[in-house]
C-alpha cells in the first residue's frame, strides 16, 4: 500500500517534469522560429508574394494572426493546442497532424527498423569482437568499423546512389515506393535498402564498440575466473556470465539512442528524397512553416524526453544485484 | 604411487609493456593426494600466480616459460583450453581471495553451485541437482539452504559468500583444492570459520590443499607441509613440523621473528629490512641476499641450490653448505631443547 504510493509520487513527479520540459520547449521554439529572418507568407503563397502591395500583406498576416505580439500568438497557439488543433501547413494548406500523418509511418519504418537492425548487429559485432579479443578478425572489424563511424552520413548517400542507382541502376534512388505501387511491398523494400544502410552503417559500430568492450571489461572481473575454475567452456562464460552482466546497461544506453537514431534518419531522408518528416521538418524549418515546425518539434521532443525518461528509470531500477560492488548492506544480510 | 600433482622447474612470465615480469622462477614441488601444502610469502612473490599458472587460469599477458605439470603422472604442460575444460572444477579447483567479486552478481546463489554440478554430470535431473545444490550448501554450512539458494550475492555476507565460493568449488569432487588466500579479505572472527570450514571438508572429502596465504598463524592449524616463497622462488620446503621447529632459510627466519608472538615484551614488531625485488629484473645471485643480515658474499654472486637437509626438507641458502659459517637460528628451537 505505502509503496505503491511511492510509486504514484515517483512517477507523478517524473510525468511533471516531463509536462514542464514539454512546455519550456514549445515556448523557445515558438520564439526562436518566428524571431529567425524568413517570410512565412513565401511558404503560403509561393512567388505570389512579391506582387503583394502592403495592404494586401497586412491584410494576409492578420487573417492568418501574424501581426499580434509573439506572446498573444503563443497563447492562442496554446489554447488551440489544448483542443487539439495545432493549425493548418501554409504549405500543404492543411491541418498539420493530416500532413504529419501521412508521413509519420515512413520514417517510423527507417527509423524503427533501423533500430532494431543496429540493436541486433550491434550485440552481435560486440560478442565477436569480443570472442575473438585482439585477434585478426577483431582487429580487421574494429578497422572497418571505426573508419565506416567516421564516414558523414550524406556523403555516404551519396556514393551509395552513386554506386547502386547511377552506375548499376539495381536499386532507385529516391522515394519511398515506385510511382503507383505504394501497395506493393516490394517496391518498398527496394526503396527502403539504401536509406536503411546509411542509417544502420551511421550508428552500428558506436554500439558494437561500446558492447565490445563492455563485455571485455566483464571478462577482465573476478566471477570469470570462478566460472572458468568450475569447469565451463568460453562460450558458457561469455553468454551465460558476461553477456548477462552486460545487457541491462546496453538496454538503457539503447533507450537514450533512440532519438539519437531516429534524429540520424533525418539527413538520410533529405539526400534521398524519402517522404518522412525529415524532410517534412527541413522544409518547413527552411520556409517558415511555423505550425508544422511547432507540432514537429513538439513531437521529436516528447521522443527524446520520454527516452530519455526511459533510460533513467531502467537504470535506477536495474535490480541492486546488478551492481557487482554492492558492498551496502541490505535488511536480509544474517550473521555468518 | 604417482604423485597427484608435481610441478618441475615451472617458469611462468608476464609479459607487459614495461618488461619481462619473471613472476614464478624454476619452482618444483609436488604434492600426495589429501596433503595440504601451504605457499607463504609476501605479497607478490608469485604464490597466486602459480596457482593459476597450473590451472591455466593466468591473464592474456601471463605465460608459462618453461617447465612441465604432471597430474597423475600425466604432462598437462601443453593442454589446450578445450582440454582444460575437462580437468577443472573436477581435478582441481579454486577459492578466491576476495568473496566480494568471485561471485557473479547477477545469477542466484543456486544457480551458481548448480552451473558447476551440472558442467560434470549433463544429464543430471532436476530434483537430483536441487538435492545436490543443498548437500553442497549444507556442507559448508549454509543453513536454510532451500531459501538461501535463491538468494543473490548482494544478499550475503563476506564469510557466506566465501562459504558459496567454496560450495561452487567442491562441486565436481575435485582432487585438488587451491585455495588462494581465502580468508584474506575476511575479518579476523570470520577467517577462524572460515580456516576450520576449510579443514574439515578437506579432511571429510580427503581432497589434497594447495593453500596460499601470508598467514603463518593459519599455516600451522592446516598445514601439512609448507613451501616459503620469496621473489618467484621456493626458498625453503619442508613439513610443517620441520618448518617451523627447524627452519633453515634466513628469510623464514625473518618471517618468524615478525610474528607478534616472538616479539614480546619488545618495544616494536620485528620487520624484515628493505622490500623485495621487482621481478622485472630479478637481481642475479640469491634474490634475498641484500635483505640477509646473515648473507655471505657469494649470495650476491651465486644462486644458492635447494640443499637436503631430509627427505623431506630443502632449502635454499648458502649458509647450509659446509664452507659456510655455522649461524645459530635466531628462531625455530622447540622450547624443550
Amino acid at each position: 500500500m505505502k509503496n505503491s504510493f511511492v510509486q504514484l509520487i515517483y512517477f507523478g513527479k517524473k510525468f511533471l517534469f516531463f509536462l514542464a520540459s514539454v512546455f519550456l520547449l514549445s515556448v523557445a521554439v515558438f520564439y526562436i522560429s518566428r524571431l529567425a529572418p524568413g517570410d512565412p507568407l513565401v511558404s503560403y503563397y509561393g512567388d505570389r508574394v512579391e506582387k503583394m502591395s502592403p495592404e494586401e500583406r497586412g491584410w494576409v498576416e492578420e487573417k492568418l494572426g501574424l501581426n499580434d505580439p509573439i506572446f498573444v500568438q503563443y497563447i492562442r497557439w496554446l489554447e488551440n493546442a489544448f483542443h487539439g488543433d495545432f493549425g493548418i501547413s501554409y504549405k500543404y494548406k492543411m491541418d498539420v497532424a493530416e500532413v504529419i500523418g501521412a508521413r509519420i509511418g515512413n520514417t517510423l519504418i527507417l527509423g524503427g527498423i533501423g533500430f532494431l537492425l543496429i540493436f541486433g548487429l550491434a550485440l552481435l559485432l560486440g560478442v565477436l569482437c569480443a570472442w575473438y579479443e585482439d585477434r585478426m578478425l577483431d582487429r580487421i572489424i574494429c578497422g572497418i568499423g571505426t573508419v565506416t563511424s567516421c564516414i558523414p552520413e550524406f556523403w555516404l548517400s551519396l556514393v551509395l546512389i552513386l554506386i547502386f542507382a547511377v552506375n548499376l541502376k539495381w536499386l532507385p534512388s529516391s522515394g519511398a515506393y515506385a510511382i503507383g505501387e505504394a501497395d506493393r511491398l516490394g517496391s518498398r523494400i527496394l526503396h527502403l535498402i539504401l536509406p536503411m544502410t546509411v542509417v544502420v552503417m551511421g550508428h552500428l559500430w558506436y554500439y558494437a564498440y561500446m558492447i565490445r568492450n563492455k563485455i571485455l571489461e566483464e571478462v577482465r572481473a573476478d566471477y570469470v575466473l570462478l566460472a572458468k575454475s568450475k569447469g565451463l567452456k568460453k562460450q558458457s562464460v561469455m553468454m551465460r556470465h558476461c553477456l548477462r552482466n552486460v545487457i541491462p546497461s546496453y538496454l538503457s544506453i539503447m533507450a537514450i539512442s533512440v532519438p539519437h537514431i531516429l534524429g540520424g534518419t533525418y539527413i538520410v531522408e533529405t539526400v534521398f528524397s524519402y517522404p518522412g518528416i525529415g524532410t517534412l521538418s527541413y522544409e518547413s524549418a527552411r520556409y517558415k512553416d511555423y505550425n508544422l515546425l511547432m507540432l514537429l518539434c513538439i513531437l521529436s521532443g516528447i521522443v527524446v524526453i520520454f527516452c530519455n525518461m526511459a533510460a533513467q528509470i531502467i537504470n535506477e531500477k536495474i535490480n541492486p544485484r546488478m551492481k557487482s560492488d554492492a558492498v551496502t548492506v541490505p535488511a536480509e544480510v544474517t550473521k555468518v | 604411487m604417482a604423485e597427484l600433482l608435481e610441478v618441475k622447474n615451472l617458469s611462468i612470465s608476464f609479459y607487459t609493456r614495461a618488461g619481462e615480469v619473471q613472476a614464478v622462477r624454476d619452482v618444483s614441488f609436488s604434492l600426495q593426494s589429501g596433503e595440504v601444502l601451504a605457499l607463504v610469502g609476501e605479497s607478490g612473490c608469485g604464490k597466486s600466480a602459480m596457482c593459476k599458472g597450473i590451472m591455466k587460469l593466468l591473464p592474456t599477458d601471463g605465460k608459462i616459460k618453461s617447465g612441465s605439470i604432471f597430474v597423475n603422472g600425466a604432462d598437462i604442460t601443453e593442454y589446450c583450453e578445450r582440454d582444460m575444460y575437462k580437468l577443472r572444477g573436477r581435478l582441481f579447483s579454486m577459492v578466491f581471495q576476495d568473496p566480494m567479486t568471485a561471485l557473479n552478481p547477477s545469477m542466484s546463489i543456486g544457480a551458481q553451485i548448480a552451473e558447476a554440478v551440472k558442467v560434470h554430470q549433463p544429464g543430471i535431473t532436476k530434483k537430483e541437482l536441487q538435492g545436490r545444490v543443498i548437500e553442497l550448501m549444507h556442507m559448508v554450512g549454509i543453513d536454510r539452504a532451500d531459501e538461501r539458494m535463491k538468494q543473490y550475492p548482494y544478499q550475503f555476507s563476506g564469510g557466506m559468500r566465501q562459504r558459496s565460493v567454496l560450495a561452487i568449488a567442491l562441486a565436481g569432487n575435485p582432487r585438488i583444492l587451491f585455495a588462494d588466500e581465502p580468508a584474506t579479505a575476511l575479518d579476523v572472527t570470520i577467517k577462524a570459520q572460515i580456516l576450520d570450514l576449510l579443514r574439515d571438508v578437506q579432511k571429510k572429502l580427503g581432497t589434497a590443499m594447495i593453500f596460499v596465504t601470508h598467514d603463518l598463524g593459519a599455516v600451522a592449524r592446516i598445514a601439512d607441509r609448507v613451501a616459503v616463497m620469496y621473489a618467484g622462488k621456493i626458498v625453503e620446503i619442508g613439513t610443517a613440523e620441520e618448518v617451523f621447529y627447524d627452519p633453515r632459510h634466513p628469510y623464514t627466519w625473518g618471517l618468524m621473528r615478525a610474528l607478534p608472538g616472538f616479539c614480546e615484551g619488545q618495544e616494536t614488531l620485528y620487520t624484515i629490512p628493505g622490500m623485495p625485488p621487482t621481478l622485472i629484473h630479478p637481481p642475479g645471485g640469491d634474490a634475498f641476499a641484500c635483505r640477509n643480515e646473515y648473507a655471505l658474499s657469494i649470495d650476491y654472486e651465486e644462486e644458492p641450490p635447494m640443499f637436503h637437509i631430509t627427505d623431506t626438507h630443502y632449502a635454499a641458502t648458502w649458509l647450509l653448505d659446509e664452507r659456510a659459517p655455522k649461524v645459530i637460528a635466531p628462531v625455530g628451537r622447540r622450547e624443550d631443547e
